[in-house]
């Protein structure tokens, strides 16, 4: 039996579009291309605001070589699995962590026509039903590694999402109201004249505190304390593992980010610099992505991380009501504007 | 499961578990803390000191006198010259003699010049607790430079100085320092600024520390803290006023106390400080008289004993030297300030009650140094 290369050759051709948007962009190598990406931008990032250099020995051009040379480090390690540890879950939970939030940058659309599934118009739906798979993935990482620290780290993990995602839903609803649509192409369409970020200002704090929390990121960091707990749920995971659990944490950004993008910034709407609307699209898009990036790296070096009771304080006495507030004033809105037109 | 128990554990309520943070821990450093906790709230902590015994006292007795100071060094190596200048304080009491003016100039200068580097460590060490967020650690550590680099010009070495003897010092001040000085404080009191602006002032640092670790002024004096951690208790006590060694009773300053006795007041009592601190070293320069550095004393100690005091940057150090006539000292009791305030942590959960995130704020906030509590 042999390939049979003309058939295959005309199945690329002829599904060109598709399997360039799995396996380019936005799909596999994208993803994984993220990660290298945002490991070195927020080394020599951070490295920078911290007065010192980063990684430059490896690789002449800033360091870059320093990441091959980590990847190669950590997919050699060997497979420690500590003991009276549920094996089978041990092995499966790194493998499966990645898939959710990688599902959910898939719903993204990065250019006018560029997305690769649209969810029958429901991509926001669909974004907000797998995001809550993953905190309860992340509780049983922790959960099945049988130590004291992932324990803790699995029950923060919790209440971090109990804190963060309802106060970042309700706010998520007026943009939905204002745009008519869950769809996120529709929702990127409706901003062509006007950002969300302006009529909904009240809603983008809320779901930036939100975002922070679903993303893991200070000041909302306390599943992964290191001051307390070693390193959260991660603690009992090394080499190729903890590569993949790490590349969970990074997409899980990647993909909250580019919702934020969508929601509130425009999305892919912007001048059409690169002459062709599809390819500037994509442009803004991962522009406006690496200035969310880096704010949420500047506000890493500049707060303090909040105990587990004040974030949940914190996002049920302030962020549900100011959501709530945000909701009435856009209905209110949407309700005048709708009488005068 | 064939690991021999070490120690007898206490069996523990429904609900609860007992984590050991450190040895082996990003913050414990080289000692345990035990936290009995239900996963949020503390019921119980413990310390276990003990792993980095060096048996500093021992070692003295089989040293002559000045050769004492090197290993004595070792307690902390962040704070040397205020624990060799407590030293040389006793034996300067044994032998009954005093160093010329000079040299308790020149001892000032560098023990204060310790104090900011010891603070700024502790600051940095602070603000990592609050968050794993080592800004402000580099930022402090690269700021202590120009002071390093000074006491290198001055003692030729950055870190163990052994520069204060009995009877003096060992040289005297070279050629540029004092331009160099001022320089460095210049730029230090615009850094100190830097720190208050981002960092003192910030508001989730200041929720995380407020009213956290609260130490009340009469259970601080009870519990025997030393130094900021009684200071910030609203204890105004310090041994450089109430016991004025070197130059301190010839300059102007003033001791710093806060009354809330939080983390945060005692962040906030060591920021203050420094600032204090260099206005010593400033008073210091200017005051500075001519004059000889240095009495050369006999190798034997005159039979008898004595006991000196020195405000460390962690609070006081207590020193208890016994001499019999020879040229070694028949026995030395060292009291460190670590000793009691690693152990003022202990305490805290029977009055208050404190979340598991709290543990490391309040122990960084208390400046706790096991290589000094174990000696």
């Amino acid at each position: 039996m042999y390939l049979q290369i003309d058939e295959l050759i005309r199945f690329v051709e002829a599904n060109f579009d598709i399997i360039f948007k799995i396996a380019i962009f936005p799909g596999i190598a994208f993803i994984f291309g993220f990660l290298i990406f945002a490991v070195w931008y927020e080394r020599k990032f951070l490295a920078r605001l911290m007065v010192r250099m980063g990684p430059v020995h490896a690789g002449k051009v800033m360091g870059w070589l320093q990441l091959i040379a980590d990847a190669i480090k950590l997919i050699t390690k060997e497979f420690i699995v500590p003991r009276f540890t549920l094996r089978s879950l041990f092995f499966l939970l790194p493998i499966l962590l990645p898939v959710i939030p990688a599902a959910m940058v898939v719903l993204i659309p990065f250019g006018p026509g560029f997305i690769l599934y649209n969810a029958m118009g429901n991509g926001l739906i669909l974004f907000l039903a797998l995001s809550t798979i993953y905190p309860v993935l992340n509780m049983l990482t922790g959960w099945v590694s049988n130590n004291k620290f992932t324990i803790i780290g699995a029950f923060r993990t919790i209440y971090l999402d109990v804190a963060a995602e309802i106060p970042l839903i309700l706010s998520i609803i007026g943009v939905v109201i204002m745009a008519g649509t869950y769809d996120l192409v529709g929702i990127v369409e409706a901003q062509s004249n006007m950002w969300f970020i302006i009529p909904q200002i009240l809603g983008f704090i809320v779901f930036f505190i939100g975002y922070l929390g679903m993303t893991e990121r200070v000041p909302m960091d306390f599943p992964v304390a290191e001051v307390e707990l070693v390193f959260g749920i991660k603690t009992e995971y090394s080499g190729p593992l903890y590569l993949l659990l790490m590349e969970a944490d990074y997409v899980n950004w990647l993909a909250w980010s580019l919702l934020m993008v969508v929601l509130y910034l425009g999305g892919y709407n912007g001048p059409n610099i690169l002459g062709n609307p599809v390819y500037s699209g994509i442009f803004w898009t991962l522009f406006k992505l690496l200035i969310v990036l880096t704010i949420v790296l500047i506000i890493k070096i500049g707060y303090a991380r909040l105990r587990v009771d004040q974030a949940v304080r914190m996002g049920w006495k302030y962020l549900i009501p100011l959501a709530v507030i945000n909701l009435v004033l856009t209905i209110l809105i949407k309700y005048i504007l709708n009488i005068y037109q | 499961m064939g690991i021999a128990r070490v120690e007898e554990v206490e069996e523990l309520k429904d609900g609860l578990m007992r984590v050991s943070i450190g040895p082996q821990h990003p913050i414990s450093g080289q000692g345990r803390i035990l936290v009995v906790t239900d996963g949020e709230t503390v019921y119980d902590i413990e310390i276990d000191i003990g792993y980095s015994h060096r048996g500093i006292e021992k070692i003295l007795e089989n040293r002559i006198y000045i050769h004492g100071i090197v290993p004595l060094e070792r307690m902390v190596m962040l704070d040397t010259s205020p624990i060799t200048m407590c030293y040389v304080r006793a034996l300067e009491e044994l032998y009954g003699v005093e160093a010329p003016p000079r040299a308790q100039y020149i001892r000032t200068i560098i023990l204060e010049m310790n104090r900011i580097i010891s603070h700024t460590y502790a600051l940095g060490l602070f603000a990592e607790s609050a968050a794993w967020n080592p800004a402000i650690f580099l930022w402090t550590t690269a700021d202590r430079e120009p002071f390093l680099d000074l006491l290198e010009m001055l003692t030729g070495a950055r870190w163990s100085y052994s520069f204060i003897v009995p009877g003096g010092v060992r040289a005297d001040l070279p050629q540029g320092f004092k331009e160099a000085a001022f320089e460095a404080i210049k730029f230090f009191r615009e850094r100190l600024d830097v720190y208050v602006d981002s960092w003192i002032d910030n508001y989730l640092f200041e929720v995380r520390t407020r009213n956290v670790g609260v130490i009340p002024r009469d259970k601080a004096i009870e519990w025997g803290a030393a130094g900021p951690s009684l200071r910030a208790s609203g204890v105004e006590y310090d041994t450089r006023k109430h016991d004025p060694y070197a130059a301190y009773e010839e300059l102007d300053f003033k001791i710093i106390t806060d009354t809330s006795g939080d983390s945060y007041a005692r962040g906030g009592v060591r920021v203050k400080e420094m600032y204090v601190s260099l206005d010593i070293i400033e008073q210091a320069l200017e005051n500075i008289p001519d004059g000889p550095i240095k009495r050369s004393l006999p190798q034997r100690a005159p039979p008898g004993e004595a006991y000196a005091r020195v405000e460390t940057a962690r609070g006081e150090i207590g020193m208890y030297v016994v001499s019999d006539g020879k040229d070694k000292p028949y026995r030395v009791k060292i009291s460190p300030a670590s000793f009691r305030n690693i152990f003022l942590i202990e305490m805290l959960p029977k009055i208050e009650e404190l979340r598991f995130a709290d543990v490391p704020v309040i122990f960084y906030s208390l400046d706790p140094w096991f290589l000094d509590a174990d000696r």
